[in-house]
């Protein structure tokens, strides 16, 4: 107590809290939200930048071959369930575009046309980097498509919403998405088999900095779509397009397609 | 190559399986010169360590020389030697920058198996399963290390290879838990256990200002290692009369320890009653962990006393006697060992001439010989003490302490 006195102005009181509101999550009628949260060792800049550059989107965003700008606000994604290969299409509008603070977008085709995404970034209060929340609705038809759709990579609403965050604090942070994939292995056995997929060893994480082509390099039925991810990622470009990201401070790169320009 | 593949519970085979390449920017591969079994080992061979599976290549204490790097990799290149620290850190997230090295953001592709058992992911570490990230581990010809940059230390001098090895864990972590026993100068340290971690401990207490460490076993050479290496007083805790909590009361004038290390973990053997209500919910699931020793440092322990436990626990304790821990007000410290932190300053100290921690290997082995070896290391037989592996050496068995 004395000590802490020390060290801070003491407060004195009363003090005025606050009531917690809780983020949004669970389902509702046709709806469900989902949300995560993480602290990124970075500026809400280079978190802003690096989530806004479609190019970098297959590179750390789970079950996404592509996205293209067909207008300035409008993109067309191209996503795979790496579990079945299937391959759907939608496209998204951009909502909102605040640079350092807050980016939203809404799907607006397909069966889930509706869901939209919200990235909020804040400093952290004590310098260790930024806030990020992201809060994901989706929009659920129902039937089978949905699955595919919201189960990409065998992952709930809920955990991919969880994964892509973390995915992009990977990047930033350590400048690659941690994985085993391809790692050679014993005889695995029938269960160890089944499992290989649930432990990362054969279901593909998005590739990072690394230059591990996707969907090349997936199980057989998974890997009959085209190529894109290779080409788009060689590590060495990635490794320095990062870099220019994280290293200088520059707000966008006027080279590089941005979702706020 | 070839490499140590766990194929359930009691049984490791050795199998020829692909080498690994680079998978990641900042991986190394690395040719494996010297491994090693470690009491870590143990729960995973016993099946004690959930998310294990057929054909994960065991082993997280291994040393070689730089065979391949990464397109990212900048302060390591082919030809290199290094000793391999056990935990995974990516070196730039908050944990890593703040010296919590063990307890990495960014490291464990399976973090969401974690977070859902411990609420929140520590770092990932080679061949401990796959809650851990599950990465091949190093009881093979090569390994693939990830955060080539972060990790590994590189040895420069031509100090043999069975120096350093043991900066990769025992060594390190045996100073963590002196460390985060909280010792000043004078005090009184008991270690239960003296397997590796635990002659370590001991050393290391010494390290710290430790006026008197009291050392508890019932292996004879592990006993006479802690004795004449390490300078304990050792207690036999098998030898019956006094219970341990009296023994070490009467040899810490009354009072108890300062700080008690356990330095056993999760399969502590024990002969109260309590240890036998264990061995039966162990073998029915009902608890995951046997915390015989951690009981009875509990009791022991000076009021105001530090509990440092670097002995692993997996699971849930049964009968965990939290009131005395309470009533006492004592401190535990624990967890993995944040490594990174320790591999200059410990290098250096063995550099120096102050350690050799080569004094506790009974046994040097070829790689055929390993199957063997993890039985005669989990029943303690042959006199052993520590394990090491020349994964390039077919068969042969050293007793380096015949
Ligand atoms: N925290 C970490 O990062 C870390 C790192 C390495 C090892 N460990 C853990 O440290 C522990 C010891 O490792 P090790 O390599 O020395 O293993 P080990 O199996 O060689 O040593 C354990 C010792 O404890 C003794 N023992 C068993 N029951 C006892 C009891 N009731 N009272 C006193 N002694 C008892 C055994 O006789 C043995 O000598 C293990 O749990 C291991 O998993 C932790
Ligand atoms: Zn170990
Ligand atoms: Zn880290």
């Amino acid at each position: 107590m004395a000590q802490a006195a020390e060290q801070f102005d003491a407060p004195s009181f009363p003090k005025q809290g606050a009531i917690w509101k809780p983020l949004p999550k669970g389902k509702q009628g046709k709806q469900q939200a989902a949300h995560t949260v993480q602290t990124i060792r970075a500026t809400p800049d280079q978190v802003f930048n690096l989530y806004t550059r479609i190019e970098f989107l297959p590179a750390w965003m789970e079950g996404v071959v592509s996205v293209q700008r067909l207008s300035p606000k409008k993109l067309r994604w191209l996503m795979q369930d790496p579990g079945t290969g299937k391959q759907f299409e939608f496209d998204a509008e951009e909502v909102e575009s605040v640079p350092g603070k807050r980016y939203v977008s809404r799907v607006t085709t397909g069966p889930t046309a509706g869901t939209t995404n919200t990235l909020t970034l804040e400093a952290h209060p004590s310098g260790r980097g930024t806030v990020a929340t992201l809060i994901n609705v989706f929009t659920l038809p129902g039937g089978l498509f949905t699955k595919a759709v919201t189960s990409v990579v065998s992952r709930s609403p809920a955990q991919i919403t969880i994964e892509n965050l973390r995915h992009l604090k990977e990047v930033l942070e350590a400048g690659e998405i941690p994985s085993v994939e391809g790692q050679p292995a014993g005889r695995r056995g029938i269960s160890g088999k089944l499992k290989q997929v649930l432990y990362g060893e054969n279901m593909p994480m998005p590739p990072g900095t690394s230059d591990r082509a996707r969907p090349d390099d997936l199980p057989e039925s998974a890997s009959k779509g085209p190529s894109k991810w290779g080409v788009l990622l060689g590590s060495a470009v990635a490794v320095a397009v990062l870099g220019s990201l994280l290293f200088v401070e520059t707000k966008s790169d006027p080279s590089g397609e941005s979702l706020h320009d | 190559m070839k490499a140590v593949c766990w194929m359930g519970a009691g049984k490791v085979e050795i199998q020829t399986v692909e080498d690994p390449k680079i998978i990641n920017p900042g991986d190394a591969v690395i040719r494996v010169t010297r491994t090693a079994i470690c009491g870590s080992d143990l729960h995973l061979f016993d099946g004690y360590i959930p998310t294990m599976e057929s054909g994960d290549i065991l082993g997280h204490e291994f040393m070689g020389v730089v065979e391949e790097v990464g397109t990212a990799v900048k302060k390591l290149k082919r030809g290199d030697r290094v000793v391999i620290p056990f935990t995974i850190a990516c070196g730039s997230c908050f944990f890593c920058k703040t010296d919590l090295w063990s307890l990495c953001d960014n490291s464990n592709p399976n973090a969401r198996i974690c977070e859902t058992m411990y609420g929140y992911s520590g770092s990932a570490l080679f061949g401990y399963s796959h809650i851990y990230g599950g990465f091949a581990g190093g009881q093979a010809q090569y390994v693939r290390v990830p955060f080539a940059d972060v990790g590994p230390i590189k040895i420069e001098s031509d100090i043999p290879d069975e120096k350093v090895l043991f900066l990769s864990d025992i060594y390190p972590t045996g100073y963590q838990a002196a460390e985060n026993a909280q010792i000043k100068p004078g005090d009184t340290v008991a270690v239960f256990g003296c397997g590796p971690v635990g002659l370590f401990a001991i050393a290391s207490a010494y390290m710290f200002g430790a006026e008197k460490v009291i050392a508890i076993d019932r292996f004879p050479e592990r006993l006479k290692l802690a004795r004449e290496y390490c300078g304990a007083t050792t207690i036999d805790y098998t030898a019956g009369n006094p219970s341990i909590v009296e023994a070490l009361r009467d040899l810490s004038n009354g009072i108890g320890p300062d700080s008690i290390i356990d330095a056993v973990g999760m399969e502590a053997h024990g002969t109260d009653a309590a240890a036998f209500y264990d061995k039966i919910d162990q073998a029915l699931m009902l608890e995951t962990d046997r915390p015989t020793v951690l009981r009875q440092a509990i009791q022991a322990v000076r009021k105001g006393g530090t509990l440092s436990i670097p002995g692993v626990y997996g699971g849930d304790l049964d009968k965990l006697n939290f009131g005395a821990a309470f009533g006492k007000g004592i401190t535990m410290k624990m967890g993995q060992t944040n490594m990174h932190k320790y591999l200059a300053p410990l290098l250096k100290s063995i550099e120096d001439g102050k350690i050799d921690p080569s004094f506790m290997i009974s046994h040097r082995v070829g790689i055929e010989d390993v199957p063997d070896m993890y039985k005669i290391w989990r029943d303690k037989k042959d006199r052993v003490t520590k394990i090491v592996i020349d994964p390039f050496r077919e068969k042969g068995i050293d007793r380096l302490r015949a």
